[in-house]
């Protein structure tokens, strides 16, 4: 389990515990975590399933050895739900001062003391402590084997954006290039930003402005997933994307069919245009693009690690699986798009969208936007589709307009920008869906709803990281790769 | 091949459960879900034919995804003569082709929770009862 060890939590769940540990007493208080674990190359987090707060006085006593323990059935209790669950058991109290933290002599004592025998009833899944102050965490994390981890930081994951370090981290004087923006949100906002690993699942209208506006904001790492080659159709919307790209001149519908196959299969892929885009907007960032589809299991751990995925792919399949991480792994989610419905030829609808979703609250599949029907067909072979008649046909395009999905992707970056600028209020909603609807000039915001026990954000599912399976494809899409 | 998931076996465990006497057949679709057979159904008194097979597909996203559409015996013809009303298709299905009546009946507010296989086969039975 080599690599660094963070923390994530909700916004819900700091706000429980922040309460739980700093009534305004001046006193310890504590509590045990649990948690599912994720390890990726970037790092192992541990994702915060359970706050389960210890009363004062019945769970958390006065103590033999130092000033306050957890009792032993609290203890016991909770260990034995993460043996049960393979969960990962964090011990958690507070110390008084602020930006500053660490674990006193008696902390560490007592570490060495209880957790080789919690290690080994968790049969070896990860036991240890957290230590926190108003603005400050620090942990020791006992992975087995002898091997204990230090955590580099707690996130809270989603709308605000929040970082707890064991110290204050002094951030790198911005690149002059930004300095327009570092003078809203200063050096250490352009520091989150060149530090975060950002997805854009699905490169067409909406998601290759989303794509550009993040490299210009000097975003650190973008991962950049879309199957598809560039149309002549999508060129007056897809950013950047020139006629060459999109073979034009070999795909007129003048040209015989053959050289418009060939135009066809030798198309730019979109990946490939909006990474051109992003690497002329930004010399710094990194850039990951992968023409397949993210419903492939391998794409789709790519986002099982990234900080934000923006996901402008108009598939309820890649719905279902983005919509899944984000609660399964608690990485925020900003669902994109637009639509125009015409009837009769009549236009009878406009609006664009843009649903920015927290882990543990905002859920798609909870709220309508992931069709039972449309997974049935996009599930089903386009063979049985045909003879089911439920294929549309493919040279009749949706409407669409550059200006729609501006108006979505700006709406949905910037909400994005203020949540892990800091600059939001501590008390705004955890998510933020906006609909703008311009044909009765309306801006509709919706409070998404939860049921419990849903499949995507209940409780078989929520931050069980790589406890759980995700909703890909069994077999790979089998898209070609370059 | 592709393994069903476990939600999909536990679908066809229901479905051996809800139709008792009926047998109980299914093949992978290739793609992690599997067309299901039940070897007889009712069709209901607006019918000629008595009884049927009925087929359809649990696609790999069940249960979050719709059991839709449902099939049944392609000769099925009404007792009083008249043509079949909105909802039914000759069409063909699964991995042999088969010729079938094509009954459409999409579920618009499905719950995982509680709609199932096993439950949506009986609604439908019951829709072709009231024809």
């Amino acid at each position: 389990m080599s690599g660094p060890w963070s923390e994530v939590m909700t916004g819900e769940q700091w706000d429980d515990l922040r309460v739980h540990l700093f009534p305004g007493d001046r006193d310890e208080h504590g509590a045990v975590l649990r948690c599912g674990i994720a390890r990726s190359p970037r790092g192992n987090r541990l994702l915060v399933r359970d706050v389960v707060l210890a009363e004062n006085g019945v769970d958390y006593v006065a103590g033999d050895r130092g000033y306050r323990k957890l009792t032993a059935s609290f203890v016991a209790d909770n260990i034995d739900v993460c043996a049960d669950e393979d969960l990962a058991y964090l011990a958690v109290h507070n110390h008084g001062g602020h930006a500053n933290v660490g674990f006193s002599t008696t902390d560490m004592a007592s570490h060495e003391r209880g957790y080789p025998a919690l290690l080994d009833i968790n049969d070896g899944v990860p036991v240890g402590a957290l230590v926190f102050t108003t603005g400050a965490v620090a942990g020791d994390i006992w992975l087995g084997g002898g091997e204990r981890a230090e955590i580099t930081h707690l996130r809270v994951a989603g709308r605000p954006q929040m970082t707890l370090t064991p110290n204050p981290l002094t951030a790198a004087i911005a690149d002059p290039g930004y300095d327009r923006q570092t003078r809203i949100f200063g050096d250490r906002g352009q520091a989150v930003l060149a530090g975060s690993k950002v997805a854009v699942v699905g490169l067409g209208g909406a998601g290759s402005l989303i794509s550009e506006y993040l490299a210009r904001l000097g975003v650190g790492e973008l991962i950049l997933i879309d199957p598809d080659r560039i149309d002549p159709t999508n060129l007056p919307r897809v950013v950047g994307a020139r006629r060459s790209d999109a073979m034009t001149w070999l795909r007129d519908p003048r040209r015989p069919a053959l050289l418009r196959a060939i135009g066809d299969r030798i198309a730019a892929f979109k990946v490939r245009i909006a990474a051109r885009v992003a690497r002329e907007a930004s010399p710094t960032v990194r850039i990951t693009a992968v023409p397949r589809s993210v419903l492939d299991s391998d794409v789709a751990a790519m986002l099982t690690d990234c900080d934000h995925i923006f996901l402008a792919a108009d598939s309820a399949l890649v719905r279902r699986l983005v919509n899944s991480i984000t609660h399964q792994y608690l990485v925020p989610h900003t669902q994109v798009g637009s639509k125009v419905s015409v009837k009769n030829g009549e236009v009878t609808d406009i609006f664009s969208v843009s649903r920015m979703s927290s882990p543990g609250s905002g859920c798609l599949q909870c709220n309508g936007l992931i069709p039972a029907w449309k997974l049935t067909e996009e599930a089903t072979s386009p063979e049985q589709r045909r003879r089911q008649r439920y294929v549309e046909d493919d040279a009749v395009h949706a409407p669409s307009v550059i200006t729609l999905n501006a108006v979505a992707a700006s709406r949905a970056v910037d909400d994005w920008l203020m949540a892990v600028g800091g600059l939001v209020e501590d008390d705004v909603t955890r998510d933020r869906w906006a609909m703008y609807c311009p044909l009765v000039d309306e801006l509709v915001e919706v409070e998404p709803t939860q049921k419990p026990g849903c499949l995507q954000c209940g409780p078989s599912r929520f931050a069980r990281g790589d406890g759980a399976t995700l909703p890909v494809l069994l077999q790979p899409a089998g898209a070609t790769v370059r | 091949m592709s393994v069903p998931s476990e939600a999909i076996l536990n679908a066809i465990d229901e479905l051996r459960e809800t139709f008792p006497e009926a047998g109980i057949s299914y093949v992978s679709d290739g793609q992690g879900g599997v067309w299901v057979t039940i070897d007889q159904v009712p069709m209901g008194p607006a019918f000629v034919t008595p009884t049927s097979w009925m087929a359809f597909q649990i696609t790999h996203p069940y249960p979050e995804a719709d059991v839709y559409p449902h099939f049944v015996r392609p000769d099925l013809q009404r007792v009083d003569g008249n043509a079949h009303r909105e909802g039914f298709a000759l069409t063909s299905y699964g991995p042999q082709n088969t010729q079938a009546m094509q009954l459409s009946r999409r579920s618009n507010y499905l719950d995982p929770s509680v709609d199932t296989a096993a439950s949506k086969a009986l609604k439908v039975l019951r829709w072709l009862e009231e024809r």
